[in-house]
């Protein structure tokens, strides 16, 4: 076949791809890091979408997610988007926090765990199951890669939150996310960088409405984990300010709790290597932010110390850093 | 970059176009193709670049010197130069961190402090395939297989970009003598190349990432919070995975070079028919296996010095064939499992000449010798090997197990056994078809395939770690 002939064959069948896959390039471009392509990607995919949109491509494309069994995890006009600061004003009422508050787990009847987030989730996850006592624990890790609560036009944390919680009913959740959260967020029509004070705020009501929707008002126990330090001075500092505004909104919310690695791993200073039980282990993945599956360990015994307080059953010495 | 993304159908409209324009003119051909794949490869980390570049010079340069001196001598120092610079980059970015870990924990073991710091350092992607396709080159040179070629020809054989970052391992005496002749626009072979591609793209994201995501990580990841059932079907499923996986990515490679005018060689054929190991070894990752036969095993010896030297030669080349897959434990117990299976073999078809197993027990045990092994391929550590096949009894509710997932792990396999006749008549009819029709038809698997893969995105083939 001549080469002309094939370059018509391509080139249609991308412009059928893109015109029935327009929102997923739109989703594809937000997931971007910031920069030129993804510039591009959205400067062609948002009125592309506009257009299939009113034609009515979107339909077959629906279709084809409920066949597969994807939910739609982006939604507008959502208060993750835009919403009060009044919830970060502190609320009386809902389980305050104390042994008394859940049920207890037994051999007989484990805690039904969910642990998510984005990949740092995985990592918990795994871990979370060999450290913790044996029979107390069935864990389910629902890792959503790539997502953060800074671009909910990408993926909605307070729609997934709220689809998570309906579908697993768990008795307590790990909540491990804030690695892409590196983004610019609007507020009172205004866009600011993770250095202002006002971005702090920001994320720390788009926290406290996800935590609101895992809680149900202090139905179960939430454990946020945010990013510990990291290598690079520029993440650190984001990091940083992640960790405050998750501490300010675990005050507000009920059954809300905040896991520090940032201040607590090897003093609040990076390091590749941590002792592990005595052990000299390699701690973190080249990017100089995920743990290795050795590393790992220690944020998650700090994760379970923090729900034997919650759960006494899960205490008990497993060492530490 | 990674085939099945919007930046890449974007670089290959461009690559494509430029390619054919530039192709009766080498001069200006050659120095594109090199450009376009350093593109492709520099697109995460441009760093990455300079490695590939100071290894076609370095094996350019070494070849140059075998090909033109006449001493013996020096002949095989450039050569063992040569294979020196391209283990010493495999084994630096590959192995330095898990021989610093071991070393470490074995001094720590006999209680003395290590003065290693821990490192782990980014692996390039692909960098384990044109390592190996550059030693291959040097001795294949050395063996007077094949000329000594300039440094352009030797960087567009290491950094092609359909093959660059997974394969297939393409021999010098397979690509240099396309690259000679420019290829002939009227007669792209566009019919499989382009199945080639959407059947690749299929099996990466129906098939492959559907098994991964609902069955294979969750059960691997924890098997002891899975009932005996979920464990074993998981493990068939990993084998499904695993052969989509890469045999989609490398119908994708080979697929795209078709398209650009250019043949690269099987990789993988029906491998689940095979009814022996060796036979399986002739069927996946072909290209590996021959590299591993002719430059590994025959260089030991092969079987040519007695059954004992033979058993070595074959654990040693598939040991080390599972270490060339990453630097842990797993993977050296994956190579033993098939190189003790591949002696076991041998030594039962010498001790019983003649016999042979009826062609359904060959079968089923190959298989599953193979499948055994690939708990070890996918276990992140030995602890979950063994819990994976220790759990294989386990009774238990299994609402992983699931009509769809069954379905797909079986079809996955047996799809093997049809005959092939059906897809070349599918490529013929195909080709046939008016332009547009053929384009709504890709277009349509194309929306599919993002379909089966939603919002997660694809994941990274599997063979990308490599």
């Amino acid at each position: 076949m001549p080469a002309g002939r094939v370059l018509g064959v391509i080139v249609i069948a991308l412009l059928i791809a893109a015109l029935f896959n327009s929102e997923a390039i739109v989703r594809a471009g937000e997931g971007m890091q910031q920069g030129t392509t993804r510039d591009v990607v959205l400067s062609i995919g948002r009125p592309l979408d506009d257009v299939a949109g009113a034609i009515g491509f979107h339909l077959p494309r629906e279709g084809l997610d409920l066949a597969f069994g994807h939910d739609p995890k982006t939604a507008s006009g959502t208060e993750l988007e835009k919403g009060s600061t009044a919830i970060l004003r502190r609320r009386p009422g809902g389980r305050a926090p104390g042994t008394a508050a859940w049920t207890q787990p037994t051999p007989e009847r484990p805690l039904q765990l969910l642990v998510t987030g984005d990949s740092e989730a995985e990592f918990v996850g795994q871990r979370v199951v060999d450290q913790a006592p044996q029979g107390l624990l069935e864990v389910e890790t629902v890792a959503r890669n790539a997502t953060g609560l800074t671009n909910p036009a990408f993926f909605n944390w307070e729609l997934n939150a709220q689809q998570e919680i309906a579908a697993r009913d768990p008795d307590a959740v790990i909540m491990a996310i804030g690695g892409n959260d590196g983004f610019n967020v609007e507020a009172g029509g205004q866009l600011y960088g993770p250095h202002d004070p006002e971005w702090q705020t920001e994320y720390a009501r788009r926290v406290a409405v996800v935590m609101r929707e895992l809680t149900q008002n202090g139905k179960r126990p939430v454990y946020w984990v945010p990013p510990p330090t990291a290598r690079d001075d520029e993440f650190n500092a984001i990091y940083g300010a992640q960790n405050r505004a998750v501490e300010q909104a675990t005050r507000a919310v009920p059954g809300a709790r905040y896991v520090d690695i940032y201040n607590t791993i090897n003093n609040g200073r990076y390091s590749d290597e941590l002792k592990v039980d005595g052990r000299r282990v390699l701690a973190r993945q080249s990017d100089g932010v995920h743990f290795t599956r050795e590393g790992a360990v220690v944020p998650t015994r700090l994760i379970l110390r923090a729900m034997a307080r919650d759960y006494p059953a899960l205490g008990g010495d497993r060492g530490g850093p | 970059m990674s085939f099945p993304t919007i930046e890449f159908a974007v670089f290959f409209v461009a690559v494509f176009i430029l390619s054919w324009a530039l192709m009766p003119h080498p001069r200006a051909w050659r120095p594109f193709i090199i450009v376009a794949s350093y593109v492709f490869y520099g697109w995460v980390d441009w760093r990455w670049v300079l490695l590939l570049v100071s290894s076609s010079v370095v094996n350019t340069v070494a070849a140059r010197v075998i090909a033109t001196s006449s001493s013996p001598r020096t002949r095989k120092h450039a050569l063992i130069a040569a294979i020196c610079f391209d283990l010493g980059l495999l084994c630096t970015f590959k192995y330095l961190g898990f021989f610093v870990t071991q070393v470490d924990d074995f001094l720590d073991s006999l209680g003395l402090g290590s003065p290693l710091p821990l490192v782990q350092i980014v692996l390039p992607i692909g960098i384990s395939f044109f390592t190996f396709q550059a030693i291959s080159y040097v001795v294949d040179v050395y063996r007077g297989e094949t000329k000594a070629a300039s440094l352009g020809d030797v960087a567009i054989l290491q950094a092609f970009f359909p093959h660059l970052v997974a394969g297939p391992i393409v021999r010098a005496n397979e690509l240099l003598p396309q690259l000679r002749t420019p290829r002939d626009p009227r007669t792209v072979l566009a019919g499989p190349g382009l199945f080639l591609v959407a059947g690749g793209l299929i099996k990466k994201t129906v098939v492959a990432d559907e098994l991964a995501r609902r069955l294979v990580d969750p059960v691997f990841n924890d098997p002891l919070a899975h009932s005996g059932a979920e464990v074993l079907l998981a493990i068939y499923a990993f084998a499904a995975q695993i052969y989509c996986d890469f045999s989609g990515y490398t119908d994708m490679a080979i697929g795209l070079a078709l398209l650009l005018g250019f043949v690269l060689p099987q990789n993988f054929n029906r491998p689940y028919l095979a009814l022996s190991l060796q036979d399986f070894w002739r069927r996946w990752h072909m290209t590996l296996s021959r590299w591993l036969r002719d430059y590994l095993y025959i260089p030991l010896g092969g079987n040519r010095h007695g059954a004992r030297r033979t058993y070595r030669n074959l654990m040693l080349t598939m040991l080390l064939g599972g270490l060339w897959h990453g630097a842990a434990w797993t993977f050296v117990i994956w190579g033993g499992i098939h190189g003790t299976a591949l002696s076991v073999e041998r030594w039962a078809r010498e001790r019983w000449v003649g016999f042979r197993l009826p062609a359904w027990l060959a079968w089923f045990l190959t298989f599953h010798v193979v499948c055994l092994a690939w708990v070890f391929f996918r276990s992140p550590n030995l602890t979950t090997a063994f819990d994976m096949l220790g759990q294989i009894g386990a009774p238990g509710p299994s609402p992983l197990v699931t009509l769809p997932i069954v379905f797909l792990t079986v079809a996955a396999i047996a799809i093997q056994a049809l005959p092939s006749g059906w897809w070349q008549r599918a490529e013929g009819w195909l080709v046939r078809q008016p332009v547009a029709a053929q384009g709504v038809a890709f277009g349509v698997l194309l929306v599919v395939s993002d379909a089966a893969v939603g919002q997660q995105g694809v994941a990274p083939f599997i063979y990308y770690q490599f």
